[in-house]
Order: structure tokens, then C-alpha cells, then sequence
């Protein structure tokens, strides 16, 4: 197949090294490329008989950097909207505190999107995989005990609601703050005769103290 | 002969063959190079097969009769082709390009936001990307050092990479550093991303083991151009020295002594970088010292390689495609026809609600568009068998992407699904469509430029293996 013209050298007359080399070749991309369909195969099928049995040596194997996730809005797609709100303790020139009214994050990230060909990340996935990953570690209760250090899905969105609701606020330094989640079911479609319940649910977090020095400061060098 | 299926059809072949057939596929994969007619191979292949075996004997014919002779003829046909060139060249092309220009674009677009996502005012802050590296491993380099300026570095390597990939200079380089880039900022951040992320992530990697720069490609330019100086001044044989690219190498290697020193990189990273680099150092010594035998050798093994990664780039669309839509089967919106109707209801996919509640408001549009996604999501894979069936779901594909970049507001999800879906696209349409994009382009050039496509066409008529195996070679 080789139609160049000039002095190519023609592979049949491969020397016995130069086959084996070639027959290798074959041999170790053949199994590599199957060994890594196979893999991520069991990786994105559903829980089976192959995946549960050599489930540690799939994972080692896709993670991090084969890990793949198609269910796009499957087996149903998402039929709630969700909205993260904050609000904020602030303490006041005179030393009291005050708490303020709720904000709604997402409701801002929302306006900024409409009539936007070219949504940002910062805008359209930001907030939605951080509440994402935080409601994915955490049981559906309001949750009441504090956020510890070490629990990275909380720290990070209240790490989001410090950073969007500022240093300062209605006249005050924030101190704390807290967020909530607010759940409103998409009504049905009209034509479908079904009837769901679209009122607004929340699901409050604990409060988080904002850290002394804002994440991301100490970097600014 | 075409483009989507060859990259597939070998699939089985090579496996069952590779071990127990050595000595018989050394030799076929010798064969075809020989005799040039892509022709001559099915002829040549039940020689090879060994005619020995008595067909026709019996008076009830027995239905499997051929069978072992055409598996024979299959394997020793497949072997021919994966070593015999890089397969689907225009295909390699439109990826490299279509997932580079996706990059690109998202870049500059997020240029604005590029710190808040994966810089230092990022709300995933350094410490928690730490921590969560240092669980799971991923590649980072942003997180090598905590200033500002080592991060607009690492974004800026992303960008012109990205660039640079696209136009495909210093091809097999550029790839390398484009997967870095990607790998770089989404590890750095992983909530911020999407779908579309997920698709470019695993594409950078396999890109790295594509020749991708055969066709459509500065790379392709200058060895047309080397080609021809060659012929011209009758030198033949070996390669010229290449200062661009030895100062290219040395620079590359520069970065990664420093990496390693510093102590950045992973066990697996550093093996497959140090290898990476030391293969080009022997690619570039042996083109120039020893063009016979070790030159064609090297040149199979790379064409090997390359088919490896179209194939699993081929598959991983059907994954893709599969896992998305044997999901949506058991959902029951799904199930009852108003899936969509969701979709076009959540504010965060919602950037135009008119069009959205407009489209949502129609049931029976909504029950059609909801069906036939998980119709063709699902049956995808499965035209892959039939060229024409495949070509039109191709197209219903793409444009429903289009649709979903302006109606969901995922443009760069729906452009990275596109160039996903192009490496399914025929290589007639795929020719044609170059031509008419580099026309306009090609117009001022000095006859002696526009002559320099012009070998291509003859060589690809005979099957788009033949793409320029010389031009090629130049690319590592």
C-alpha cells in the first residue's frame, strides 16, 4: 500500500527481527486496546456478575483519569429545579450581629445565562455539582452538626457562598453563613393528566464560619 | 474500504491471531506493502491460508464448509491492514481538529472566568484540590506550585497547545502537551465540568497515539515540501536534520528533567513521558542514520499504535452512545414520551425559556424527539454494519447536538459530541469537505503551493489507506 514513489525500503523484505518486532507490535496493542475497552466497558455497564467480582481492579484501573459518566439525564432526567441560597451573619461597627435575608445563588447565576449563547462553567455548573457533591455525602436531614474540616463537599460550597456573598455585607463583616437548598418541582406537562405538589421545599445546612484569611488570598503572590 | 467500519472490522482480528499466528502474520503483514494494489490482497491471502483443505467433497454441502479458510482470510486480511498504514487518516484529522478547536474555544471563553475555575480564587480551593489528589492521583500540573503566575503558565501551555494541535505543527508534541493542558485544568477543578469535559479528557489521551496529523496538517505541509525538495535534488533516503524539531526536543526534555527532579510526577507519568520522549530522540535518529528496514519498522509500529487508538476512539463512542441510551430505557419520562419536556423546564438549561416552553408545550413533538433519541442513541452502534443506515443517523446525530448547543445552552459539550460523532463520517465527504474549506484558503498561493495536495487525490483513490506514508513519517 505503500504508493509513494522514491527509495522506500518494501516492507516485505523485513528481515526475521524486523517481523517479530512488527508481530509484537500487533500483539501487545491488540491486547492493550482490548484490555482497556474491557475495562471501561465494566465500567460504565451497570453493576454485573464481571464488575462485582473484579470491581477493585476496574477502579484502579479507570480512575482518575478513564472515569466516564454517560447518564446523561437518564434513567430519568432531573424534574426539580434546585436553587442554593445563602444568607449571612454579619457583625456590625457597634459589635452586635445581625442575620441576613436569604440570597438566591443560583436565581443570579440563572440572569446571568439567559440570553447567553456561551454560558460559563462558573455559571451553569459551579453551584449545581457543588450542591451535586454535597447532597451526594450527605443524608437528606437538615443537617444540624457543624462542617468539619475534613468534609471536602462541605467546606467547598460553603467556600462558594462566602466567596459570592463578599467580605461584607449590609453594612457589617460576615462571620458566618449558611446555605439552603430550594427544591421545586417541574409541574407536569399538561397533557399528561398528572398532578405533583410544585411548592417550594428547602433543606437547610448548618453554619459555617467563614476562615479568618478567604481561601484563595494566601495565593495571590 | 471506508472509514468508520475499518478502524472497527479489525477489532476481532488481530486478537485471536496475535499469539498463535506469528510467522503467518509477520508475512502478510509484509505482503501488501509489496505488492502495491490494495487489490492484490484478497488474492494473495488464501495463499498464505494454505490451500489444502478439501472443500466441495461432499454431496450435502455443509454450511460452515468455508468457514476456517475465510476466517483465515479474514485475519490474515485484517493484519494486512493494521500493518499495512494508519487507517482512517481524514478521520484521525477531524477529531484532532474538531476536539483541539473545542478546547480552544472554551478557553477563550472562559478567559474571564479562568481563575475563579481553576485558579487560585477558585472556590475548589488549593487545599481541597490537594486533598482530593492526593487520594486519587490525577494528573495536575497547576497544583506543582501555588503562585499565580505559575497557573496563567499552565493555562497559557493549554491554549497555544490547543492552537497549535488544531493546525497540527509538531504534531505528536502538541498532543502530548494538549492532553497535559486538559488533563491539568479539569483535575484541578473536577466539579466545574461536564459531559463535555468527560468527552475531551478521555479524547486528549488517545489523541496522544494517533497519527492524527497525517492529513490537514502544517505537518503534512512541510513533508509534502521536504517530499518534493527531495525529489527535485534526487537525495534520497535519509531525512534532513531537523533543527526545529531537535530544539523542540530539547526544550520538551528540559521541562520534563526539571518535572522529574522537582519530583512531580507519578510513576506511571514519568515512564510514559520519558518513553515518549526517548522514542522521538530514536525516531528522528533513525529516519535520518538508517532509513531501510529500521525506518519501516518503526513507521508499522506506529501505524499499529495509531489503529489501536482509533479503534478504542471508535468504541468509546459507542459507549457513549450505548450507556446513554440503554439508561434512558429504564427511566420511565422516558418510557411515557415527556422526557424533553424536563430539560426545557430547568433554569439551568434554559438560556432562551421562550424557545424552551415553546418546544415543551408541544406534546407530540416532545413524545417524537424523546423517542427518537433513545431510538438512535441506542441503535447507533448497531448501524455501524450499514454505511448508508449509519450516515443518516450520523446526521440526525449531529444536528441534534446543534440543537442542544442552542437550546440547553451546552455549546461546547454539543461541539465536543460533534467531533466526537466525526469519526464517523465517510472519507468521501470528509475530502470533499476539506476542499471546500482550503479552496478560498488556497487561492493566493503560488502555484507551486497548490500543486502540493495534488499527488493526494491519485493515492487515495485506491482506498484511503495509501494517505501519505512518507508525509507521515515525518510526523512521530
Amino acid at each position: 500500500m505503500q504508493s509513494e514513489q522514491g527509495p522506500s525500503p518494501q516492507a516485505a523484505t523485513l528481515s526475521l527481527p524486523a517481523r517479530i518486532a512488527v508481530a509484537v507490535t500487533v500483539g501487545v496493542v491488540a491486547v492493550g486496546a482490548l484490555l482497556h475497552l474491557g475495562m471501561v466497558f465494566l465500567h460504565v455497564a451497570p453493576s454485573n456478575t464481571l464488575s462485582k467480582e473484579h470491581a477493585s481492579a476496574v477502579s484502579d484501573y479507570v480512575y482518575p483519569e478513564f472515569e466516564q459518566n454517560w447518564k446523561l439525564f437518564a434513567p430519568d432526567p432531573l424534574q426539580q429545579n434546585v436553587h442554593v441560597q445563602a444568607r449571612a451573619e454579619v457583625r456590625k461597627p457597634d459589635g452586635s450581629t445581625e442575620t441576613t435575608g436569604w440570597v438566591d445563588l443560583t436565581a443570579m447565576d440563572v440572569a446571568d445565562m439567559r440570553h447567553n449563547p456561551l454560558p460559563s462553567h462558573s455559571q451553569q455548573n459551579e453551584l449545581r455539582r457543588a450542591w451535586g457533591y454535597y447532597s451526594d455525602n450527605h443524608s437528606d436531614q437538615n443537617q444540624t452538626t457543624p462542617i468539619s474540616a475534613n468534609d471536602l463537599s462541605g467546606t467547598y460550597l460553603n467556600t462558594i457562598l462566602a466567596k459570592r456573598l463578599g467580605t461584607r455585607l449590609n453594612g457589617g463583616t460576615v462571620v458566618r453563613v449558611q446555605g439552603r437548598a430550594a427544591t421545586t418541582t417541574v409541574a407536569r406537562p399538561s397533557w399528561s393528566g398528572e398532578s405533583v405538589d410544585t411548592t417550594t421545599q428547602y433543606r437547610e445546612l448548618p453554619w459555617w464560619t467563614v476562615p479568618t484569611a478567604p481561601a484563595g488570598q494566601e495565593n495571590a503572590s | 474500504m471506508s472509514d468508520p467500519r475499518t478502524p472497527a472490522a479489525p477489532a476481532e482480528d488481530p486478537e485471536p491471531a496475535a499469539e498463535p499466528n506469528t510467522a503467518a502474520e509477520a508475512g502478510a503483514s509484509a505482503e501488501p506493502s509489496a505488492q502495491a494494489p490494495a487489490a492484490a490482497e484478497p488474492a494473495l491471502a488464501p495463499a498464505l491460508a494454505g490451500g489444502s483443505h478439501a472443500q466441495d467433497a461432499g454431496p450435502a454441502p455443509f454450511p460452515f464448509a468455508g468457514l476456517g479458510r475465510s476466517l483465515d482470510r479474514g485475519v490474515s486480511r485484517g493484519l494486512a491492514m493494521v500493518t499495512g498504514s494508519a487507517l482512517g487518516p481524514y478521520q484521525a484529522a477531524v477529531i484532532r481538529i474538531g476536539f483541539s478547536l473545542t478546547w480552544l474555544l472554551f478557553l477563550l471563553r472562559e478567559w474571564p472566568h479562568r481563575s475563579e475555575l481553576y485558579g487560585p480564587d477558585s472556590p475548589w480551593t488549593v487545599a481541597l484540590a490537594k486533598r482530593l489528589v492526593a487520594g486519587n492521583h490525577a494528573f495536575t500540573a497547576v497544583l506543582w506550585n501555588d503562585s499565580r503566575g505559575w497557573f496563567e503558565l499552565v493555562y497559557a501551555v493549554a491554549v497555544v497547545s490547543s492552537a497549535l494541535l488544531m493546525v497540527g505543527w509538531r504534531t505528536r508534541t502538541s498532543s502530548v502537551l494538549f492532553m497535559l493542558g486538559v488533563l491539568s485544568l479539569q483535575n484541578r477543578s473536577v466539579f466545574m465540568g461536564d459531559g463535555g469535559d468527560n468527552v475531551i479528557h478521555l479524547m486528549a489521551i488517545y489523541l496522544v497515539f494517533t497519527r492524527c496529523g497525517q492529513v490537514w496538517s502544517l505537518d503534512r505541509r512541510r513533508a509534502a515540501k521536504a517530499e518534493a525538495e527531495e525529489a527535485a535534488t534526487g537525495a534520497g533516503g535519509s531525512a534532513g536534520s531537523d533543527p526545529v524539531g531537535i530544539a523542540l526536543w530539547v526544550v520538551m526534555g528540559a521541562a520534563l528533567v526539571a518535572a522529574t527532579v522537582a519530583g512531580k510526577l507519578a510513576t506511571e507519568w514519568k515512564v510514559g513521558l520519558w518513553a515518549g520522549l526517548l522514542v522521538q530522540a530514536v525516531w528522528w535518529a533513525v529516519r535520518r542514520y538508517a532509513p531501510g528496514e529500521p525506518r519501516t519498522v518503526l513507521n508499522t509500529m506506529a501505524d499499529i499504535i495509531h489503529n489501536g487508538a482509533m479503534l478504542v476512539v471508535v468504541v468509546e463512542v459507542c459507549l457513549i452512545y450505548s450507556t446513554a441510551g440503554w439508561y434512558k430505557i429504564q427511566g420511565s419520562r422516558w418510557e411515557d414520551g415527556t422526557a424533553l419536556y424536563y430539560p426545557l423546564h430547568l433554569d439551568d438549561f434554559t438560556p432562551w425559556p421562550s424557545l424552551s416552553h415553546a418546544l415543551a408545550g408541544n406534546a407530540l413533538m416532545v413524545m417524537l424527539i424523546t423517542y427518537g433519541t433513545v431510538m438512535v442513541q441506542v441503535a447507533f452502534p448497531f448501524t455501524l454494519f450499514n454505511r448508508k443506515v449509519k450516515n443518516v443517523l450520523l446526521v440526525a446525530m449531529m444536528l441534534e447536538h446543534a440543537s442542544i448547543a442552542i437550546v440547553l445552552g451546552l455549546p461546547f459539550f454539543s461541539l465536543a459530541m460533534i467531533a466526537a460523532d466525526a469519526v464517523f463520517l465517510p472519507t468521501g465527504f470528509l475530502r470533499w469537505l476539506g476542499e471546500q474549506v482550503a479552496r478560498p484558503l488556497r487561492r493566493p498561493a503560488p502555484p507551486a503551493l497548490a500543486a502540493v495536495p495534488g499527488p493526494r487525490p491519485a493515492d487515495t483513490g485506491a482506498g484511503q489507506a495509501a494517505a501519505g506514508q512518507s508525509a507521515t513519517e515525518a510526523v512521530t
